[in-house]
């Protein structure tokens, strides 16, 4: 009697073992199956709101007539060799760049040796509160529409923000424009309207699909210059044959 | 004697593993959530590797911060811990090799872990070494759950009809 009951509490022990192994089977199969399918769906929402930037955008691109290489920069001087220069207007480094080599640089174009391209892109909107880089460059791009791309280049560097700060708010940009001559009602419509804004987003991608991962980025004739001093540049300008 | 201490480890490992879970969830949450405001800049972050074609970075570049959110949305709740565990290993593999691959390479970029980075300014050096030991911290943190995937407080515990 005794043993009878043993072996039936054992009987049904082993029963409810499987049971409980057939459970967790079940689980782990559909939480697998749940898992996998959150994680498929997570990453096409990265890949479809990309994809409706892309076309959102593209809708709404103006590019400035005055801009050359494919739209995306805006040009200085007409000699041989060309300098691109990728510049975002946040980056303290870029204005190292141009209180350094801005001397050179006009050297060089009014020796007729060069032909100077600039390329606003925005890499640094994490460094503003108000996507100051985007913005500037649509600025910039409203400049070189009203004919004073580098004079506006030049005064938004001289009134350049510190990073992580708000920014120059857009009637400052529109200000800085008056204090160079761009006194028309476009400019200050343009940077009101976000005119260039889906412009600065292509000029910055296609920067980024030619390789360019940090500003200032400076190719003199194609190459990359690694330190771009002005001695580097002259070298530079000199060995492409000008 | 020996029991005892292998009873007192079987209560403790289920609060460990709980702190691991916990701790990588906020890893990807936190990873994630810096980078999903600005695909495309997450994307640029990809590129900057110079592993795959624009077109293609930009694709996982906008695809990535989801994932790790959903991933740490997974581990917050403790569903299917040892899978996500799993996946979350093999991710940080993935992380790890391609900082190494910059590394190597001389690249001087900003590894984008926890930023959407891809840039580094003149002069900023990289931090790749510590970019390294920090993935291979949190690859630990998934070597725990992968070996003891039953936590505290998780909806794998009520699935599983655990004591919790």
């Amino acid at each position: 009697m005794s043993k009878s009951t043993k072996e039936r509490a054992q009987a049904k022990r082993i029963v409810q073992e499987q049971l409980a192994r057939e459970r967790r089977r079940t689980v782990t199969l559909w939480t697998t199956v749940g898992v996998v399918a959150v994680l498929v769906i997570a990453g096409f929402i990265g890949w479809a709101a990309v994809a409706s930037q892309d076309k959102d955008t593209s809708g709404k691109l103006t590019v400035p007539t005055a801009a050359v290489d494919d739209g995306t920069a805006f040009a200085r001087g007409s000699g041989p060799v060309i300098i691109d220069i990728y510049e975002d207007f946040m980056c303290p480094a870029c204005h190292q760049f141009e209180t350094g080599a801005g001397p050179t640089l006009t050297q060089l174009v009014d020796a007729g040796k060069v032909t100077v391209r600039y390329h606003p892109i925005a890499i640094l909107d994490r460094f503003s509160s108000t996507e100051y880089s985007t913005r500037s460059a649509g600025a910039a791009a409203a400049a070189a529409q009203g004919g004073k791309f580098l004079e506006y280049h030049d005064v938004l560097y001289a009134n350049q923000p510190p990073e992580n700060s708000a920014g120059l708010d857009d009637a400052k940009l529109i200000e800085l424009g008056k204090s160079v001559g761009l006194t028309d009602q476009a400019f200050a419509d343009a940077i009101k309207n976000k005119t260039y804004t889906a412009w600065a987003a292509k000029v910055t991608d296609t920067a980024s699909a030619r390789g360019v991962t940090g500003t200032p980025t400076v190719m003199v004739a194609g190459k990359k210059l690694d330190n771009p001093t002005p001695e580097a540049l002259s070298a530079a300008v000199g060995a492409a044959g000008a | 004697m020996e029991i005892g201490q292998t009873a007192r480890a079987m209560q403790v490992w289920p609060w460990i593993s709980t702190v691991a879970r916990l701790g990588l969830a906020a890893v990807w949450l936190i990873a994630g959530g810096l980078k999903v405001g600005d695909l495309a800049a997450s994307g640029r972050a990809v590129n900057a590797y110079q592993i795959f074609p624009y077109e293609i970075a930009k694709v996982i570049g906008a695809a990535q911060p989801f994932l790790e959110i959903a991933l740490g949305l997974l581990l917050l709740a403790g569903l299917a811990v040892r899978l996500s565990a799993g996946i979350s290993a093999a991710l940080l593999v993935i992380f790890i090799a391609g900082i190494v691959s910059a590394w190597v390479r001389g690249l001087q970029i900003d590894c984008g872990c926890f930023s959407t980075g891809g840039a580094l300014g003149a002069g900023a050096e990289p931090a790749y070494g510590w970019d390294i030991a920090r993935d291979l911290g949190f690859l630990v943190l998934a070597g725990i759950l992968l070996w003891r995937p039953r936590t505290r407080f998780s909806i794998d515990g009520i699935l599983m009809g655990d004591d919790q």
